[in-house]
This record gives structure tokens, C-alpha cells and sequence, in this order.
């Protein structure tokens, strides 16, 4: 019996996760899974629904909206995501350097993250609107109103805008899991990297950022999938327009969700989480045989 | 350590495990809502079975009615009148839900059955689904305005499954003393409208003369409601209008005719941006925007409803005497000018309610007179019942006259998947420039139009 | 470069990321103090009225001080649940390369790339079907739940760089791995915890995409419901949602400031040369 118990316990280690995966299927594979189900349907939340197959798969890449906001979606993620990780890294980097005063600037920096992005959206808004804005004020001020231009109302100008705002918004969560990963860094290693005579962009090269990996692969995750379903920022800022010139493919299914295509809205998610899939994929991938090289 | 983290560990499942036991009662009463096949299979029946068991359990069984609202305004009057309604019926208690996106979330609500008992949200594919409890044969029909009763009417079975308590009204709003001062006249016809901005602008070179909020796109959505639809409206009347937009009578509504309504709409507010008659930020301008720009007197006229006139009381109060209010000009050569004169707090019960006499208990409640005199003088809003007399605001004599002036039309009943938010932001691409013609335009509104009305109408 | 030169630069520079970050705050609190009529900007810097009236009403308006407790309620125990149970799965993932553990981790890291919208209509019958709408259990359970992904990707990575020999030693004192977890590999933890409980306790504690389906009733209204209260039919309260937002911002700051001094350097270098 003692064995027995011992032999539970000995082998628990290898069990716990089932908590984890418990609590989470039920909450989110279970209901997932009935809703893979209604993307293969005709559903409009109201009558009952027919079996279409893929029909809203085809539907999708034959709409010119659609294909214009996976467009636009990919394009915001090719600026944000790798911005959001130079900044988060420099700023970690910079912090991590000791500097006093540090913990209130670590603060303030990660402030943003802590508010809802569509408040300061709107904020960012109530800055950035041409004519009517802040910046717009205070340029005329000081006599340079003809820079004043309409940054929002452009679709290729007002992309640039949103990638900023959430760069702004989202660099304190990506320095924090970065200063994380810092910390985590013996420091008798840059000692020795030191003694052997690396520069300091060769310690930075062959010992900070190999042993950063982790943080590294955390933040170039969450980064584009934040990226690639950004949804409050744009919404503050510009709803998606003018007309659907800016709209993301998140805020396009909840329009289509709420516009009573729940089948057609189910299956365009399924597609968003094929184009996070693929670029996340690619990079476990080949980051995980370079890791192994370093 | 060790143990100091279990006890942690414990302590925090025992709180959970607490707050389940405690939460869970408390919603047991609430919680058995029927479900939505049951319902919907026996819709009559279930009607009957119901009356019969609260008034066999009246005296025990405490009946909670949920009452979902998408309106912000009135949130704390009518949480002021429920208390007022629990005192009366001590065992019926009312749970107000607002929701900012109401008409939205009721989608999620109904596909997921949690139904609430009343709602202030009303939409045709809901009737059409058997969603709402039939009022025709309630009492306070007979208090009603008969053109309101007539608007409350579905199109198709001749039932009325909602009841309004006010009217709203739409139309442009302009600054009376900028008029008397150019001598301008309310216009009705497009060359007058157009007339006016462009003395407006040349007088007062430093005023916008007409001011639109392309930020928000409903306000654009709008526009086309109500200009663009007004020449359909009028020229079937109101219910052959309503009728035409419900069923998609292609015939009737004529979206892509040269020269009807949409094209015409387009090619006008082509003109005025072209002229220079609106302002330089017509698509990041806001509703605020455009209530500041009014009520500090930098712009001279813009297109609402009565809705914006307590917060243009709130900016500048001043101004009450000095706000004008006209119907819409005529955008099409031989019509008339229009004036939206229709329901406003809509309430309808829905037929999975197992509280449907309790839920009618409370809107008799709320349409006693004088709680809906409290209303309509708190909402600056028009009542729908002839024996409500209410001080609504400082514009009630010239509303009075614009709706004498102009045809009366009501609002358009669009397919849910394509929302006056659609329609403007359809509007936003034509300021912006996306289509080279009006032309172009209406063929786009009508392939959008009819895409989400067959998506519904399967 | 002389030292000072270097010493002034790195000022100028964190004197820079502390304007930028706090500049649209400034704007807030701007707005937050000014009278419902003023929100116009006015002069070159921005003065506001104020008005603190603003504060007060927006309390009162919203029943915020209701709000915050819920708010803190459903955020501490779904954090405290998060840190438990991703933690130990972390642990379990990174230390014990097994069939079930490898499908348990793809599945979470797949799962974090869904859009959570695709389970709108399945989640909340199933939420009815539990009678989870309006009590705190369900929101802490659920909300832990899709917090679990992000979590236990950040736990077993971090926990895949600690040597193994941290636990190995304590084993060989009499522990199995499950309790040598417990006693000994968690406390190495600590930058990453402080990181989940600053990471998943913002999301949770902004919640709104969940809160507004299944936390109807007025009493169980959480701070970004009530600040959603001054977006109405038709425009927006700024003022009072500014005011709001600060308000419910306020918490969410000290609970920052309190975890992040575990970021000092060193505490996992240090322990882990003993």
C-alpha cells in the first residue's frame, strides 16, 4: 500500500499539466469545437442551419472586402511586430543597465499596457484628429499648421499611425517579459565574456541574446499574434475606415458575427488563426535550429 | 515554505468554492430561463401554460423579469421607476441589463438562449423567427397616436409586437440668428438648400456651412436613411414603403436608378464637397465634433435628430431660442421635402418569456401617465400617448411646424447585415473618393443591399 | 565619451521613454479634469479646469467603487488560479518530455493563435447551461482558462533555462518532483511569476469581450462595463470616462508596482550558484 502511494507520488510530476488542460478544455476546446462545426454552416444565428462545407471559405476569398483586410492586417503585423520587439529589447536592455531611477521608468513605460487600448485609442484620437487634435493645435501655434496633414483619413498613412499607437501601447509588455528573460542571465557570464575579451556587442552577440531565447520566443510570438488580431486600436482610431480602408480582419469578423453571418464569421476566424499559425510556425521553427547551432 | 504554500493553495480553492456556493443560489431563481427549442415548438401553448401557473403560484412563487435595455440614457429613471414597480408587486422583481451594443449582443443572446423578457430591441428578422409576444390585443392600444400603432404594425402578419412610448424626430438644425441675419429661408428644394450654404459660406468665410461627422459613420448612415430613402418613402407612403423595404420589392426601391434616390443622394453630396459647402474634416470629424461646432456657433447647420438637443442645451444653453429646425430639402426635382417623425423607446416581449402577464404588468406600469410624463420630459423627447402631456423641450412648436411643412417618414428597416453603420460607411469611400460616379454608387449600396437581404430571407 | 556625457545621455534618454509613454495621460487626466463643455483644447500647454467634479460623478454614475471590488475579486483568484495551475503544468512540460505533455503544450500554444470570438455563441450556451451568467466563479474560471495558453508557454520556458540539478538535489534529500516543485524550483520562479500575475492580471482586469455577455446584472458589473456606461446611444461622456478609466486605472498600477520589484537583478544568478 505504502509502495503504491509512493509510486502515485513519484510519478505525479508527470501528470500536472492535467489540471491545466481540464480547466481549459472546458472552457475553450469544448465550446471550439462546436464552433468549427457551425463554420461549415449557412448559420445566421437564427434558423436552423444547413450543412455548406467549405462554402464560406470559397465565399471569402472570392470578396474583395475580405481580401482587402487580410491586407491590411498582414501589413499592420509586418510594421508592429517586429517593431514592438527592437523597442521592448532596447528598452529592457537600456534598463537593464542600471540607471537611477529605473523602476519608476520601467513604470511609466509599461503604463500604457495597463489601460484598455480602445481608452486610449480614443485618447490617441482626441491627439492625433486632424483639424481638431492636439497636435494639431499646438502646430498651428506654433505657426506650423501646413504640417497639419490628414494622417487618419489616408488608408496607407493612417496604417503607419495605428502601427505606432500600438507600439506605443504594447512596448512595456514586451520589455517586461524581455527584462524577465534579463534577469535570468548570470552576471559571472558577462564577466567572464569580459575577461575573454568580447566587446560589448560580442557579449550582447554570443551571450546575452542566445541565453534571451525564451523571452525572445515569448515576445516574437505574442507579437504577432497581437499583431495580427489587433482589433481596439484601430476601432478608437479610425473604426476601420474611411469606408473599410483600414479595417482588420478581427474587426471584420465581429462585424460579420454581429451582422448575423455567424457561419461565415466563424469560418473567416478559423482563417485569421491559419495566417497567425503560419508566420508563428515558421519561426519556432527555424529559430529552434539555430538554437541548437548557438 | 512548504506549507505556507499550501495553506495558500487551500485558501484560495475554499474562496473559490465559496463564492460558486454563494453565487450559484442566488442565480438558481434567476437561472431557469426555458430553453429555445421548447419555445419556439410552442409558442401559443406556452403563452396559456404560463398565465395558468403565476396565477395558481402568485402568492408564493417570486417572479424575476429581465428587462434588456440599450439605452443609456434612461438607465437610472427607469431603475428609479422599477423600485417604484416592486413596492407595487412585491413579488415580481425586475433586473435592468444595458448593454451599449444592444441590438448586437441580442443577436449572441438569442442564438445562445438566454433570452431576456423585455427588450427595447426590435428587429424584423426577430418577428419573423416568432421572437416577440404578440401585443395587438393589449389595452393601451387604445391610448396611442394612430400613426405610431400604424409604424408598431409588422408588415407581414398584421400584428403589433412592440409599442413606442415617444415619437423622435429628424431633420436639419440650423442657427436661426445666422439665417434672420443673411436673410435665409428654411429651404426645400435642393437649389434653395444649396443657396443658403453658399451665401452662408461667402458672408461668413471663417463658418462651416454645413457640418458633417464622418467619424461616426452612423451619422452618415443616416443621411442616407433619411434623404436618400425619403424619396422612396414619400413616393409610396409609409407603409408601402416599410413593406417594400422589408421585402426587398426591387421594383419599388429602385436603389440603382439613375436619377432615384441613392444616385441622387451621392451626386448631391458630391456638389457640396466640391463646393466647398462642408467641412475639410467631413471623415475624421465626430458626433461631438459636430454638437461643439454648432453650439459654438462655427458652424451654421448639420443633420440630426432630436436626440442631440439636450446635449446641445448642455454646451450652451444660450442657445435654446436660437436653434431652428427643418425638414429635409427635397434632393430629387419634383418631391417634397421629408421629416422623420417615428418610434422612439420601443419595448417588446419575447415569446420565450415564462413570465409574459408579469412582463405586460410592468409595461402597464411604465405607461401609466404620469411615469411617462417623467420620461418624456427627462429624454426631451415627444410622447406616443394622447393622454401624456409632456413639456419636452424648447424646440416642441417648431417640431410641430417642420412636420406640417414636410412629408412624415419613418426610419428604414434595413437586413441586419447591412446596418445604417454599413450604408456609411459606404458614404465614407464616396467622400473619399472610391467611386467615380454617383452612378457607381447606387450600383454599389444595391449589391450590398440585397446581399444581406438574402443572407436572412433564405 | 566621459563618463558624464554617458551619464547625461542615459538620462536624456530615459528622460525621453518617460515623456513619450506619459504624454497621452496627460491628455486623459486633461480631459478627466475638465468641465463637459471644455473638452477643446485651448493654448499651447494644456490646463485643465480643474474640475474635479468629474471624479465624483463619474464614481457615483457607474457605481465604480461596486465595480472595483468585483473587478478585484474575479482578478485575484483567476490570477492565483492561473499561477497554480500554469505553473505546475509549465513545470511538468518543461522537466518531463511525455506524449500527453507535448499534445497538452501544442495544444495551448495552437489555442493562443484562435480568435476567441469563434467561441462567442458555444461559450455562452454552454455558460447558461452551467449557470455561470452573473456569478464570479464562472468569469474566474473562465477567464483563467484562456489566460492558461499564454501562461504556461511563459512558465515552461523560463523553466526549460533553470538547471535541472535546482530540483535533482533536493530529490536526492527524499523529495519526488512534484513536492521538489513546490519546495524548491517555484521560488526560482519569481521574475516569471511577477511576470504572468503582471501579464494575465492586466488582461483579466480589462476584461470587457467576456464581461459584457456574462456579467449582466448591474451588481456584478466590472470597471470596464462601467466605464462602457458613458458611451451612449448616441456620443460619449469624455470627461467622466476619463475620469473613470483613472480611477480604475489606479489599482492595476500599484499591483504593477508591487510585482515588478521582483525584477531585480540576480535573484535567480544568485541562488543558483549555491
Amino acid at each position: 500500500m505504502r509502495i503504491w502511494i509512493h509510486k502515485i507520488n513519484a510519478n505525479l510530476h508527470r501528470y500536472m499539466a492535467l489540471p491545466a488542460i481540464l480547466l481549459f478544455g472546458l472552457f475553450f476546446l469544448y465550446p471550439l469545437a462546436q464552433g468549427i462545426g457551425i463554420s461549415l454552416t449557412d448559420s445566421n444565428g437564427m434558423t436552423t442551419p444547413n450543412f455548406v462545407g467549405l462554402q464560406n471559405f470559397i465565399d471569402f476569398f472570392a470578396d474583395d472586402r475580405a481580401r482587402n483586410d487580410v491586407r491590411i492586417t498582414i501589413l499592420f503585423a509586418l510594421g508592429s511586430a517586429p517593431l514592438l520587439n527592437l523597442f521592448g529589447l532596447l528598452y529592457a536592455l537600456f534598463l537593464d543597465r542600471g540607471l537611477p531611477g529605473k523602476g519608476f521608468v520601467r513604470a511609466v513605460v509599461y503604463l500604457p499596457a495597463v489601460i484598455s487600448p480602445l481608452i486610449m485609442g480614443y485618447v490617441w484620437y482626441f491627439i492625433l484628429q486632424p483639424e481638431r487634435g492636439y497636435l494639431a493645435h499646438v502646430l498651428k501655434e506654433i505657426g506650423l499648421g501646413f504640417l497639419d496633414v490628414n494622417w487618419l483619413g489616408e488608408s496607407s498613412s493612417a496604417l503607419v499611425v495605428l502601427i505606432a499607437v500600438n507600439v506605443w501601447q504594447y512596448v512595456g509588455m514586451t520589455m517586461i517579459v524581455y527584462l524577465a528573460g534579463l534577469q535570468g542571465i548570470p552576471a559571472d557570464l558577462y564577466e567572464a565574456a569580459t575577461i575573454d575579451g568580447a566587446s560589448r556587442w560580442g557579449a550582447l552577440r554570443y551571450v546575452t541574446l542566445p541565453l534571451l531565447y525564451p523571452a525572445i520566443k515569448i515576445n516574437v510570438v505574442t507579437n504577432i499574434i497581437g499583431s495580427l488580431s489587433v482589433f481596439e486600436i484601430i476601432v478608437a482610431l479610425t473604426d476601420g475606415g474611411p469606408g473599410y480602408a483600414t479595417e482588420s480582419l478581427s474587426i471584420y469578423i465581429l462585424r460579420m458575427l454581429y451582422g448575423s453571418f455567424t457561419g461565415y464569421s466563424t469560418a473567416v476566424a478559423l482563417i485569421l488563426f491559419l495566417i497567425i499559425l503560419i508566420p508563428v510556425v515558421l519561426f519556432l521553427r527555424i529559430t529552434r535550429k539555430s538554437e541548437y547551432e548557438l | 515554505m512548504n506549507r505556507r504554500l499550501i495553506s495558500w493553495l487551500m485558501c484560495a480553492v475554499l474562496v473559490i468554492m465559496l463564492v460558486a456556493g454563494c453565487s450559484s443560489t442566488g442565480s438558481s431563481t434567476a437561472g431557469n430561463t426555458s430553453n429555445g427549442e421548447n419555445a419556439a415548438a410552442a409558442n401559443d401553448t406556452n403563452v396559456t401554460n404560463n398565465t395558468n401557473d403565476s396565477a395558481t403560484n402568485e402568492q408564493k412563487e417570486e417572479v424575476t423579469l429581465k428587462f434588456f435595455t440599450g439605452k443609456v440614457e434612461t438607465i437610472d429613471l427607469i431603475n428609479e421607476l422599477i423600485t417604484k414597480f416592486e413596492a407595487e408587486h412585491p413579488h415580481i422583481k425586475v433586473e435592468q441589463e444595458y448593454q451599449k451594443d444592444a441590438s448586437n449582443v441580442i443577436k449572441v443572446k438569442f442564438a445562445s438562449g438566454d433570452v431576456p423578457d423585455i427588450t427595447t430591441v426590435y428587429a424584423q428578422d426577430y418577428v419573423d423567427q416568432g421572437k416577440y409576444l404578440d401585443l395587438s390585443n393589449e389595452a393601451f392600444w387604445a391610448r396611442v397616436l394612430p400613426a405610431i400603432k400604424e409604424l408598431n404594425t409588422d408588415i407581414k402578419t398584421g400584428k403589433q409586437f412592440r409599442v413606442a412610448t415617444n415619437v423622435t424626430m429628424a431633420g436639419i438644425f440650423y442657427n436661426k440668428q445666422v439665417f434672420e441675419e443673411l436673410g435665409l429661408k428654411e429651404a426645400a428644394t435642393w437649389e434653395e438648400f444649396k443657396s443658403n450654404l453658399q451665401t452662408i459660406k461667402d458672408a461668413k468665410p471663417e463658418m462651416t456651412p454645413m457640418f458633417l461627422a464622418g467619424k461616426d459613420s452612423w451619422t452618415l448612415g443616416h443621411l442616407i436613411e433619411f434623404m436618400a430613402h425619403g424619396v422612396i418613402k414619400q413616393k409610396h407612403g409609409v407603409t408601402d414603403a416599410r413593406k417594400a423595404f422589408i421585402n426587398n420589392e426591387s421594383d419599388k426601391l429602385e436603389f440603382d436608378a439613375a436619377g432615384g434616390g441613392i444616385e441622387a443622394f451621392a451626386g448631391r453630396l458630391l456638389e457640396l464637397k466640391e463646393a466647398g459647402l462642408i467641412n475639410k474634416d467631413a471623415l475624421t470629424a465626430t458626433y461631438d465634433n459636430q454638437k461643439e461646432a454648432f453650439a459654438s456657433g462655427q458652424s451654421a447647420l448639420f443633420s440630426q435628430g432630436m436626440w442631440v438637443l439636450g446635449d446641445l442645451l448642455k454646451l450652451n444653453p444660450d442657445m435654446a431660442g436660437n436653434i431652428g429646425f427643418a425638414p429635409f430639402p427635397a434632393i430629387v426635382d419634383g418631391t417634397e421635402p421629408v421629416v422623420l417623425s417615428a418610434e422612439d423607446s420601443v419595448y417588446a416581449i419575447t415569446s420565450e418569456s415564462e413570465h409574459p402577464e408579469e412582463a405586460k404588468l410592468f409595461l402597464e406600469f411604465l405607461f401609466q401617465p404620469e411615469n411617462l410624463k417623467a420620461y418624456s420630459e427627462f429624454l426631451k423627447s415627444p410622447p406616443a400617448f394622447t393622454d401624456v402631456s409632456a413639456d419636452w423641450g424648447p424646440l416642441k412648436d417648431q417640431a410641430a411646424a417642420a412636420l406640417e411643412t414636410g412629408v412624415n417618414i419613418a426610419f428604414t428597416e434595413t437586413p441586419s447585415g447591412f446596418s445604417g453603420d454599413d450604408a456609411g460607411r459606404m458614404v465614407q469611400e464616396l467622400l473619399a473618393g472610391k467611386y467615380a460616379s454617383s452612378g457607381d454608387f447606387a450600383a454599389a449600396y444595391k449589391e450590398a443591399w440585397d446581399k444581406a437581404w438574402s443572407a436572412t430571407n433564405k | 565619451m566621459s563618463p558624464e556625457l554617458r551619464q547625461g545621455l542615459k538620462y536624456l534618454i530615459g528622460g525621453m521613454m518617460v515623456l513619450i509613454s506619459i504624454i497621452p495621460f496627460y491628455v486623459l487626466l486633461y480631459l478627466a479634469m475638465n468641465t463637459p463643455a471644455g473638452s477643446m483644447f485651448k493654448g499651447l500647454f494644456l490646463l485643465p479646469d480643474f474640475y474635479f467634479t468629474n471624479f465624483v460623478d463619474a464614481w457615483n454614475g457607474s457605481k465604480l467603487g461596486r465595480a472595483m471590488l468585483n473587478s478585484t475579486i474575479i482578478t485575484c483568484l483567476a490570477v492565483t488560479l492561473i499561477v497554480f495551475v500554469a505553473s505546475a503544468a509549465g513545470y511538468s512540460i518543461a522537466r518531463y518530455r511525455s506524449r500527453l505533455n507535448l499534445t497538452i503544450f501544442n495544444t495551448l500554444l495552437a489555442c493562443m493563435m484562435i480568435p476567441a470570438i469563434i467561441i462567442t455563441v458555444p461559450l455562452y450556451s454552454l455558460m447558461k447551461s452551467i449557470d455561470g451568467i452573473n456569478t464570479y466563479w464562472a468569469m474566474i474560471l473562465l477567464t483563467a482558462a484562456n489566460a492558461l495558453p499564454l501562461s504556461v508557454f511563459l512558465y515552461a520556458s523560463f523553466i526549460r533555462t533553470l538547471p535541472k540539478e535546482v530540483e535533482e538535489s533536493a530529490v536526492l534529500d527524499g523529495c519526488t518532483y512534484f513536492t521538489a516543485f513546490y519546495r524548491v524550483t517555484f521560488h526560482f520562479l519569481r521574475p516569471v511569476t511577477s511576470a504572468v500575475v503582471i501579464l494575465t492580471g492586466l488582461g483579466i482586469w480589462n476584461n470587457y469581450g467576456q464581461a459584457v455577455f456574462f456579467l449582466q446584472s448591474q451588481e456584478m458589473r466590472t470597471i470596464p462595463l462601467a466605464i462602457s456606461m458613458f458611451f451612449q446611444t448616441y456620443g460619449a461622456k469624455w470627461n467622466l470616462m476619463a475620469a473613470a478609466a483613472l480611477i480604475g486605472l489606479a489599482p492595476a498600477v500599484l499591483v504593477f508596482l508591487l510585482f515588478q520589484r521582483y525584477f531585480i537583478k540576480g535573484i535567480t544568478a544568485g541562488a543558483l550558484k549555491g
